[in-house]
């Protein structure tokens, strides 16, 4: 752990200042005797006010000079960094210690424990803080550590308090909550044993923010007077002094602003450095596209006789700390005008990334390494971004798994579709609305009217799907990408929403490429279909030679999961063996030889062509490429497209060689967003070989 | 007698408003539901999101207790004060197997907890316990070390499998246990479950919105609608020959590689709010058989044949017109 | 909605007493005798005795809080125990000063950090987003009243350029002004740029592009208001903060606001004018409060009474 902390400070050179200024000003603070030049006490009259050393009058006796006194100013310095230290911490620890039992009894108990500590609370953020202090600290004659600890501390609380209790209000709805209390444990046990456990990584984090609060604070008070008693050295207290000797000597005043800026830059940027290490944020920011520079052998096809997309070789990539997900692997279809191809495959198989790719709205750090998408001559991937523009809305629609989260949700649906309304036909605004209107009840909505002056929220998410096609239908695009759009739907609602698909495909001649998981799903409206896993097309041909012809071993056992196919003499479903695999780590051979029924040695070492098995039919497995046969009509075989395999590590004939380490993957899914976080697997429950 | 009697069960939420919170009025998230299930049975439940299988798990779990109704477990009353020892003998698997498990304890830890809760045995018989049950549902036992990130989403629901098999129940609620995973997964889990299911003599309640599965692993289904059951029978019964136009919609709706668009039978609309539910019959806004008196008088669920169950005026009439199809 | 503003009224209320209440026994429970420190040290325990009694002090304390509570209720906030002036009076004639530099550097604030975070949110990582955060960790870094302090240094006594101290026509506001709004805009930057970047990363931003819209429409209709919504609450406590009152930077440039006179008055152990200051105080915060929730509801449609 600690190891790996250093590794990560390496990488990260403001975080590395901060904790090196954190370990620094501790041990300061902490050898304070041995470090100061002198007793900060320690008078010398002569030297009153010497000015520091590398002014002209000064001396290195007193590097940073004295004050009226003749007090040594930096051993004053270093002194007070101890009382600063102590104040502070102690602070920290006692506003943490209240804040986080009250937060944590406040969240799982409820109810009046709960509005009592919440109120007063409220109480307390609605009375300025230093005014308080202020008040207590003002009269006490003697003010001890422990005073101001108590004061500081006891005011802090309620920040820890609020976090914790929120935190714990999420996480005991959570199910594994419940199954604890499903399970019998008592209510201690749910609170202390599962909940408590998942509630205080963000504490630290705020502890480290409020100790530099608490440094300013404290020196505050010490400068209002108000902190511990004189003579005992603090930075507020210098300052104070030398605030009184401005005019004549404006260095005191400085140097104890200086130590306080170090030392709470040093704790905000250590903050900052552990927050980052142990919450790695995917912070990529904002959506930028790079287009890919134009191809080395500019071989445009003639637009006449080209399908309406043309995919070849397409490859992306997602760079990441722990390693490059490999998301699509040489992807080649055609897909011609008026007819729809679905993308069949499961959870990281990279069919969404296949959708976005297309309309290049890849998020970061994402991107298209390399293939040709080939719209209507154009490649999408090339092309600038102000050309795509031109494209992406107008020819080329998208519709998302989430309705809701692809709808504004501050915005009206009246006024997000009168915007793309205007955005693609110029329309008077009365017109904009019957239009609206219309494009509302061409998608099946009865009561247009109500929608549009409903907020997404308000709308079930089948009536938001709804107002999403809507939307994408303003521009009556050439080809629609919807990528699982009816799978976050109840099956009633989906089935309508397909029929109103199915209605507008054929009202619109609409080319389209619908992505989803549910091979049943797609065999009812695709004309085509592709099959996909692990980001490489195993099979792609027409609808009915691949669901009822399927050649390679990953269709066909897809369909029988999907058919529950039971295996007859044990009454039990024909299952797929393991998980698949690492996209990070791909092995050299064919991506599902781990788990396929019919493996051979060779699966593990060469990964497979895309061989003709029919018109149009196409797969990527040995079993049908021995012996040799046709080569793909798309002009590209995987071997070519294969870039993705190691060049190292020729694998025997070990089908448990792609055990990786353990590590979490997130796959080319979820760095976009959707919930489906696999990992690999290091020893299986079941055993593939054979 | 039976393992499990539910009778006339209705879990209510109060609405409440303004400032005294007033009770303003309430949803009838299940509103009453009766069933029995026997020693080794499985009990199909299906519904679409809104219609009550959720509260209806937390109610027999009494994680919320009912409002009204009664639960009988082998014939004795459970009330909210033995919830806990009724607790021993009936266990839940959740659906999302990301959350199901607490992050920060490895599945070692996971899978002994509910013996250390319930006391069964020293440290040494739990270890040995542990790694029985880590094998028995197909997960290495040298991994019990690992936390649940590490482990894929099907594994991780063979995790929770494991957990609730721990204190040795004679009832599971599988609650969408399976939804959330890849078709090429769900199969290895449903395998699974049935395997363990003849090996203990299980009963399970097996809850989804996919119906397809439901026959797979129930002997009998049970339909909810609004919070209320609208068919139960014999599974087989249940999915060839329904006798609930609500039932006969979620079956059309359901994809099949087999037949195409233009036959499905098309519900109307969406299902209304349990807060506001229809008069009379809940489906009859939606339904393709509904004549003015489904909006007067509530159907209850009556056998319409030998074991069959239905909520519906036309039980019969409905199934009439299916086998002219 | 009206249920909604007596519901909140009357939480207001509330916790304004309670505020009060608090003061009013913190003060009075610390040891201090305010009579004692009015008087010369030195002088008899007769002549106490009677400040004592003039004071009113020497009653039980809950006689003196019952009559604290009615004249409270009349709206008369006593008589400072200095100058015989009324606590309201005084009160009344401190606000405004203290609004003035709120509003200034409220405005200046908000824009300001609106401008710079939006800026480094579009950008992450680039030039203009690590200076923003360089700056962001600094200026969290400095104590406030020492920024104060070392600005007059340079621009009042070294450079003579603006007045150090006092409200001296408009050239006073510029030094409190700058030091306020250094110390409040990292905070504001740092949530404006995470929440422009939360919100850039959105589902609908995404769907936005996809059916077309324009990049710079996407960024000031869509991300601006799902992003900027809840920064009002930030806003509001900054807000808060600096229209009840920032004593300390009031106190280091002598600016006759209520923060300065609620300073001097603890320090004099002025029991009414501490009071009536402290009133004032929480009731602007909890005003401010209050009108950012209204505002918040008024612009976010899931917000529900």
């Amino acid at each position: 752990m600690l190891r790996e902390f250093g590794e990560y400070l390496r990488t990260r050179p403001f975080a590395l200042a901060g904790v090196i200024g954190v370990v620094a000003i501790t041990l300061i603070a902490i050898f304070a005797p041995w470090v100061a030049p002198h007793d900060p006490l320690a008078q010398d009259l002569m030297a009153s006010f010497k000015p520091p050393a590398w002014q002209a009058d000064g001396t290195w006796k007193y590097p940073l000079g004295t004050d009226l006194l003749g007090r040594d100013i930096l051993s004053r310095l270093i002194y007070g960094a101890r009382y600063s230290l102590l104040i502070s911490v102690g602070s920290v620890l006692l506003g943490t210690a209240i804040g986080f039992i009250t937060g944590l009894l406040a969240g799982y108990f409820g109810r009046w424990t709960d509005t009592i500590l919440m109120r007063l609370g409220d109480i307390q953020l609605a009375f300025p803080f230093v005014l308080f202090a202020i008040a207590i600290l003002a009269v006490s004659q003697e003010r001890t550590w422990w005073q101001l600890v108590l004061v500081l501390g006891g005011s802090s609380w309620i920040i820890y308090a609020r976090v914790v209790r929120s935190r714990v209000l999420t996480e005991r709805e959570k199910d594994y909550a419940l199954a604890a209390r499903a399970l019998g444990a008592s209510r201690w046990r749910v609170l202390f044993r599962y909940i408590l456990p998942n509630v205080w990584q963000p504490i630290p984090l705020i502890g480290m923010l409020n100790l530099g609060f608490f440094v300013i604070v404290e020196s505050l008070l010490s400068f209002l007077g108000l902190g511990l008693t004189p003579p005992t050295p603090s930075w507020g207290t210098i300052l104070a002094d030398g605030r009184q000797v401005m005019m004549v000597s404006g260095w005191v005043a400085v140097f104890p602003g200086v130590a306080i800026l170090l030392t709470v830059l040093s704790i905000s940027l250590a903050a900052d450095g552990l927050a980052d290490f142990f919450d790695p944020k995917l912070t990529h920011g904002n959506f930028r596209r790079v287009p890919l520079p134009p191809a080395e052998r500019a071989d445009q096809d003639p637009a006449d006789g080209a399908p309406l997309l043309r995919v070849r070789d397409l490859t992306t990539i997602f760079p990441t700390r722990k390693g490059t997900i490999r998301a699509l692997n040489g992807v080649s279809f055609d897909l011609e005008k008026g007819s729809v191809l679905g993308v069949v495959g499961e959870s990281g198989s990279g069919k969404s990334t296949l959708g976005l790719s297309i309309i290049q709205l890849l998020d970061a750090p994402g991107r298209v390494a390399g293939g040709e998408i080939r719209f209507d001559g154009k490649d999408l991937a090339r092309l600038s971004n102000r050309e795509l523009t031109a494209i992406r809305g107008k020819r080329i629609g998208m519709i998302f798994q989430d309705p809701s989260s692809s709808l504004n949700p501050v915005l009206t649906v009246g006024y997000q579709l009168k915007e793309t309304l205007r955005r693609h036909r110029s329309l008077p605004p009365h017109q904009a609305h019957e239009a609206a209107r219309q494009a509302l009840s061409a998608v099946g909505i009865a009561d247009p009217d109500r929608v549009l002056r409903a907020y997404p929220f308000q709308l079930s998410g089948g009536m938001n799907q709804r107002v999403m096609i809507a939307l994408a239908m303003v521009s009556e695009p050439e080809l629609l990408i919807l990528d699982e759009p009816t799978s976050a739907l109840d099956v009633t609602t989906q089935a309508q929403l397909l029929d109103e698909l199915d209605g507008l495909r054929q009202r619109h001649k609409m080319s389209m490429i619908f992505i989803t998981h549910d091979i049943a799903l797609i065999s009812s409206f695709a004309d085509d279909i592709l099959v996909m896993y692990a980001g490489h097309v195993c099979e792609i041909g027409p609808r009915d030679q691949v669901i009822d012809q399927p050649r390679h071993p990953y269709t066909r056992a897809l369909l029988d999961a999907v058919e529950r196919v039971a295996v007859t003499e044990t009454s039990r479903l024909a299952a797929i063996p393991g998980d698949p695999p690492d996209l990070t780590r791909l092995p050299p051979g064919c991506p599902f030889a781990n788990r396929c029924p019919q493996v051979m040695p060779i699966c593990h070492q060469v990964k497979p062509r895309r061989v003709a098995v029919g018109p149009n039919h196409e797969a990527a497995c040995h079993l049908i490429d021995s012996p040799p046969s046709a080569p793909s009509q798309y002009g590209t075989t995987a071997v070519e497209a294969g870039r993705a395999a190691p060049a190292s590590s020729v694998v025997a004939n070990d089908n448990r060689s792609s055990r990786g380490n353990s590590s979490l993957v997130e796959t080319a899914e979820d760095a976009r967003g959707t919930n489906s976080i696999s990992s690999t697997d290091r020893g299986r429950g079941e055993s593939n070989e054979g | 007698m039976p393992l499990l009697e539910v009778k006339n069960l209705t879990k209510h939420f109060p609405i409440r408003r303004g400032i005294l919170g007033r009770e303003v009025g309430v949803v009838r998230a299940v509103d009453g539901v009766s069933f029995t299930l026997e020693e080794g049975e499985t009990l199909g439940l299906v519904g679409e999101s809104g219609c009550g299988k959720t509260t209806l798990v937390r109610s027999l779990l009494f994680l919320e207790p009912p409002t009204t109704g009664e639960v009988r477990f082998r014939g004795e009353p459970v009330t909210v004060a033995d919830a806990q020892r009724f607790r021993r003998h009936v266990q839940i698997v959740f659906q999302d197997p990301y959350q199901s498990l607490p992050p920060r304890m490895t599945i070692g830890e996971i899978v002994a907890d509910p013996l250390k809760i319930h006391k069964v045995g020293d440290q040494k018989t739990i270890e040995t316990r542990v790694r029985q049950l880590l094998a028995e549902v197909g997960l290495d036992p040298a991994r019990s070390g690992d936390y649940p990130f590490q482990f894929s989403g099907g594994q991780r629901q063979r995790v929770g499998i494991a957990r609730a098999l721990a204190i040795e129940p004679s009832l599971v609620l599988l609650d969408e246990s399976v939804s959330a995973l890849d078709v090429s997964v769900q199969a290895q889990v449903l395998n699974l479950l049935k395997d363990i299911q003849e090996r203990r003599r299980l009963s399970y309640i097996f809850i989804s919105h996919d119906l397809s599965v439901v026959r797979y692993m129930s002997d009998r289904i049970a339909v909810m609608y609004l919070g209320r059951i609208v068919e139960h029978g014999p599974a087989e019964d249940v999915v060839e020959k329904p006798l609930h136009p609500y039932t006969r919609a979620l079956l059309s709706a359901v994809p099949s590689l087999r037949r195409r668009t233009a036959t499905r039978a098309r519900l109307r609309g969406e299902p209304p709010s349990p807060a506001n539910p229809p008069s009379g019959c809940a489906f009859h806004t939606r339904c393709p058989l509904a004549r003015p008196e489904c909006a007067e008088r509530r159907p209850e669920l009556i056998e319409w044949l030998p074991g069959r169950q239905a909520a519906c005026h036309f039980a019969l009439e409905g199934t009439a017109e299916n086998r002219r199809d | 909605m009206s249920s909604y503003i007596l519901q909140r009224t009357i939480q207001m209320v509330i916790v304004i007493f309670g505020v009060v209440t608090v003061t009013f026994f913190a003060i009075r429970l610390v040891p201090g005798d305010p009579a004692r420190l009015m008087e010369r040290p030195g002088t008899s325990e007769e002549v106490i005795k009677q400040t004592r009694q003039r004071l009113g002090t020497d009653k039980p304390l809950s006689v003196q809080y019952v009559n604290f509570l009615k004249d409270l209720v009349r709206g008369d906030l006593g008589t400072s125990f200095r100058g015989n002036r009324p606590v309201r009076e005084a009160v009344l004639e401190a606000l405004p000063n203290t609004f003035a530099l709120g509003a200034v550097t409220m405005v200046i604030t908000t824009v300001l950090s609106f401008v710079i975070g939006i800026g480094a949110a579009l950008r992450p990582n680039s030039l203009l987003d690590r200076i923003a955060l360089v700056f962001v960790a600094i200026a969290q870094a400095t104590p406030s009243y020492w920024l104060g302090v070392v600005l007059v240094l340079i621009f009042s006594i070294r450079l003579g350029w603006l007045p150090a101290i006092d409200l001296e026509g408009p050239a006073s506001f510029v030094l409190p002004t700058i030091t306020l709004t250094i110390s409040l805009m990292p905070l504001l930057i740092r949530a404006v740029r995470q929440g422009f970047i939360e919100a850039l990363g959105e589902g609908f931003v995404r769907a936005g592009r996809a059916r077309g819209l324009s990049e710079r429409r996407l960024l000031f209709v869509h991300v601006m208001k799902v992003a900027a919504i809840p920064l009002i609450t930030l806003v509001g406590l900054e807000a808060g903060y600096v229209l009840g009152g920032a004593v300390v930077i009031e106190s280091i440039f002598n600016w006759p606001g209520i923060g300065l006179m609620a300073l001097l008055a603890i320090q004099q152990r002025d029991f009414p004018v501490v009071q009536g200051t402290v009133l004032a105080i929480a009731v602007v915060f909890t005003l401010v409060n209050f009108l950012v929730d209204l505002t918040y509801a008024a612009l976010d449609p899931r917000v529900k009474y």
